[in-house]
């Protein structure tokens, strides 16, 4: 993809931009624009790789000249909004295995509150990325560790039926061997 | 997972009412204490479960003072995460559940854990 510069309503030289780089600037079909290769500055509308800047349906026509606009709406308002930290979830995940005697598994509810303490930091840095990174990570090590604990309080509890029906089953043996 | 966790509640509730820890032999042993013979931070919470479900507090704190004292703590975690009331009030959220605040739960544990196996 050629990278153009354009000349502005000043007569200013801009430059220079990739095709949809040019879309967020003042370009117009007349505009004088130059790329490298060209031996001349020509109107924007007669170079066949700038035509989709001027095409009414071509947002939906060409995805990739779209998805530079579409990437670029969510940042503004989504700067404002601090990415799920998962800080509640992991910290219960990380106490609640104490009480069901699996101190191990707070393991991963640590990994997890690192995760969602850094949600915060990178947020506060202004560096969004990262924090919807660290916050799917927190989101995933919180998931997997109440999974097991979901799982080892259902064994303990399979555990105990199984108890349940092989002293009973005791019991009736007994009887039937007394009788 | 929260319904998966909403299921489980009153299995375990009604299975720590009718069983006490202390005496029937079925419930999990903590593995630390199996290994080293040194008390987890957890240890003794099923009993003060099962006591605080008969309304025992006393015996309660005396199983596991810090398991009893973090029951509200996570309740309210609960209601901040689940049942809206991190919206209606973030500050409170962000003040118990911000990056301090699970450092401090951290550093509360571990001095609970040197401190009931050194005393």
């Amino acid at each position: 993809m050629n990278r153009y510069f354009y000349i502005d309503t000043e007569g200013k030289q801009k430059g220079t931009f990739s095709p949809e780089e040019l879309r967020q600037e003042p370009v117009k079909r007349d505009t004088l624009v130059w790329t490298q290769g060209m031996e001349q500055w020509k109107r924007a509308e007669e170079v066949a790789e700038l035509s989709l800047l001027f095409d009414p349906t071509s947002s939906m026509q060409a995805p990739t000249m779209a998805a530079p606009q579409t990437s670029a709406a969510p940042t503004p308002q989504a700067q404002q909004m601090m990415p799920k930290s998962w800080m509640v979830e992991s910290i219960l995940v990380t106490i609640l295995p104490f009480m069901l005697c699996s101190s191990f598994f707070s393991l991963l509810g640590i990994i997890a509150i690192v995760y969602a303490a850094q949600v915060e930091s990178f947020f506060n840095r202004g560096d969004y990325a990262a924090a919807v990174e660290a916050s799917h990570a927190a989101g995933k090590w919180t998931r997997i560790a109440m999974w097991i604990a979901i799982g080892w309080v259902l064994l303990i509890i399979i555990a105990i039926i199984l108890m349940f029906v092989f002293v009973g089953s005791m019991a009736g043996l007994g009887e039937l061997l007394n009788t | 997972m929260v319904t998966a966790l909403l299921l489980l509640l009153p299995v375990v509730l009604f299975l720590y009412y009718s069983f006490d820890p202390a005496t029937d032999p079925f419930f999990p042993i903590c593995p630390f204490r199996a290994v080293t013979g040194l008390e987890c931070p957890g240890c003794g919470s099923q009993r003060a479960i099962h006591s605080l479900l008969h309304l025992h507090p006393g015996d309660a704190l005396a199983y596991n003072a810090l398991m009893v004292l973090a029951l509200p703590y996570i309740l309210l975690g609960f209601w901040l995460e689940w049942l809206g009331g991190g919206k209606r009030y973030p500050r409170l959220q962000r003040f118990l559940f911000g990056r301090w605040s699970a450092l401090v739960v951290l550093l509360l544990v571990l001095s609970f854990w040197i401190g009931r196996n050194v005393f």
